[in-house]
C-alpha cells in the first residue's frame, strides 16, 4: 500500500487542528513565548503552517469564490506582507505577553498570512511572488540587521543576546529563503523553456528566436 | 482585477490604521517607548501598595510620594545586582551631588522589587555603601510580593531573570509629582533632564511666599 503523495482534505484539516490545538495550549504558548527567538522564529511559523493547511483543507468551492478577489494573488501575497510588517514591530510582542486581545488578532493574523499564502501562492505566477518575496525578505532582513545591532533592548520582557540571535537569525531565514526561490525560479524556467523546446523536435516549423 | 484592487486599496487602510494605532502614530516602535509617551500623556497615580525602608515605617507607597511639597525621582532596584543597577547607583548618586549644592523640593527613591531579600536592613547597609543622605535618598522595598507585582504592573516595570542570578529591567528614572503621580519617565542617560523637569515641577507647585 502506497501514501498518497498529498494527504487528503480531512487529513490536513486534522493536522491543522492539532497544531493550533497544541499552539493555543498554554504551557506550549509560555514555553514557545518564553525567548524572543523563540517567538518569533517558530511559534510565528507554526502558525502561520496551521493556517496553510486549513487553507488546504477548505473544499474547492469556497476557495473559488475568493478568486474574484485574488486576481493572481495579489490581495492575498499583500495582506501577507502587510501582516508580516506589523507583526514584526518589537511593541506587538511585548504586548502579546500581557494583553490577551493582542495575542489572540496575533494568532489570527498569522494563521490569515499562512491561509494567504497558500491560496495566493501558485495563482501569483512568478512575478508577483517575486514582487512579494522581494518586500518580505528585505524587510525581514533590515528587522533582524536592527535587531542585532540595537544595544538597547527592543522588548521589555526579553534579553539582549536573545534579541542578537533572533536577529542574526532572522538574516539567514532571509538569506536562505531567497536563495530557495532564486532556484526554484531558475529551475522553473528552465523547465519552461525546454517545454517550449520540445515541440518544435518533431515539427518543421521553425523554433522563434 | 477591480474587486482585487479594492479589496487591496482596504487592506492597505486596514494596515496602515493598524500600525499608527499600534507605534501611536509612527512615533514608537518598543513597548518602552509607547510606555514612556502613554505616561507623558496620561500621569498614572502611584497604587497604595504598603512599603517599609530604613527609616521609614511601614506605610502607603502613594501616601510617601503624595506629600503634596516634593518631587520624587524614583528607581527600581534590587541589591543583589551587579550589572545595571551599580550605573544606577552611581546615577543617583551624582544626582544627589546636584540635590546638595540646591536641592529645591526634590527628593530621590530607589524602590527594590527583591523584597524577600531587601529587607529594610539589607537596604540600610546598601544605602550606606552608596553613601546615601537619608534627607535625599530613600530607599523601601514591598514587603507583601503581590504589592510588588501590583506596583511593577502599574508602572509598567519588566523584570526578567536573566538565568545567571542577575535580572534584567526596563530601567529608568521616573518622575513622580508632589500628588504622587509617574508623570514622566527618561532614560537614566538623561538624568540632567529628569533633574531640570523634577526641578520644574517642583518649583512651579511650589507657594509663593
Amino acid at each position: 500500500m502506497k501514501l498518497p503523495a498529498v494527504p487528503s482534505r480531512g487529513a490536513m484539516a486534522l493536522m491543522a487542528a492539532a497544531l493550533l490545538c497544541l499552539l493555543a495550549w498554554p504551557n506550549a504558548r509560555h514555553g514557545l513565548e518564553a525567548s524572543m527567538t523563540l517567538h518569533m522564529l517558530v511559534q510565528y511559523p507554526l502558525l502561520a503552517l496551521a493556517g496553510y493547511l486549513l487553507a488546504a483543507a477548505l473544499p474547492r468551492h469556497w476557495t473559488a469564490r475568493l478568486h474574484p478577489w485574488n486576481a493572481h494573488g495579489i490581495s492575498g501575497l499583500f495582506a501577507a506582507a502587510l501582516m508580516l510588517a506589523i507583526l514584526m514591530i518589537p511593541r506587538v510582542l511585548d504586548l502579546a505577553l500581557v494583553d490577551g486581545r493582542i495575542e489572540t488578532l496575533k494568532y489570527l493574523a498569522l494563521l490569515a498570512c499562512g491561509a494567504a499564502i497558500r491560496l495566493s501562492w501558485r495563482p501569483a505566477g512568478l512575478l508577483v511572488q517575486g514582487f512579494f518575496l522581494g518586500n518580505v525578505l528585505p524587510m525581514m532582513a533590515v528587522v533582524g540587521n536592527l535587531y542585532e545591532t540595537s544595544p538597547l533592548r527592543v522588548c521589555n520582557a526579553y534579553l539582549l543576546d536573545d534579541q542578537v540571535q533572533l536577529g542574526q537569525m532572522l538574516v539567514w531565514v532571509a538569506a536562505a529563503t531567497a536563495a530557495a526561490w532564486f532556484a526554484w525560479l531558475v529551475r522553473a524556467l528552465m523547465q519552461r523553456d525546454a517545454a517550449a523546446m520540445a515541440p518544435d523536435e518533431g515539427a518543421t516549423k521553425p523554433a522563434a528566436r | 482585477m477591480f474587486r482585487t484592487a479594492l479589496l487591496s486599496a482596504m487592506l492597505a487602510l486596514a494596515a496602515y490604521a493598524a500600525a499608527a494605532w499600534l507605534t501611536h502614530d509612527f512615533q514608537v516602535w518598543t513597548a518602552e517607548g509607547a510606555r514612556r509617551l502613554e505616561v507623558a500623556l496620561q500621569p498614572v497615580p502611584s497604587p497604595a501598595v504598603e512599603v517599609d525602608g530604613p527609616g521609614i515605617g511601614p506605610q502607603a507607597l502613594s501616601q510617601y510620594l503624595a506629600d503634596g511639597q516634593s518631587v520624587t525621582l524614583v528607581d527600581f532596584v534590587y541589591t543583589r545586582c551587579q550589572t545595571v543597577c551599580l550605573a544606577m547607583g552611581s546615577s543617583f548618586q551624582q544626582l544627589q551631588r546636584a540635590l546638595r549644592e540646591g536641592g529645591g523640593k526634590v527628593k530621590l527613591l530607589s524602590i527594590s522589587f527583591d523584597g524577600s531579600h531587601d529587607t529594610p536592613g539589607v537596604l540600610q547597609a546598601y544605602a550606606a555603601r552608596l553613601s546615601a543622605d537619608p534627607p535625599l535618598w530613600r530607599f523601601v522595598r514591598m514587603p507583601d510580593p503581590q504589592a510588588t507585582q501590583r506596583l511593577l504592573a502599574d508602572f509598567q516595570v519588566v523584570v526578567v531573570p536573566d538565568g545567571r542570578g542577575d535580572f534584567e529591567h526596563n530601567a529608568a528614572l521616573l518622575v513622580v509629582d508632589q500628588k504622587g503621580r509617574l508623570v514622566r519617565i527618561f532614560d537614566y542617560a538623561e538624568q540632567q533632564l529628569a533633574l531640570d523637569y523634577a526641578r520644574h515641577l517642583a518649583g512651579a507647585a511650589a507657594p509663593s511666599p
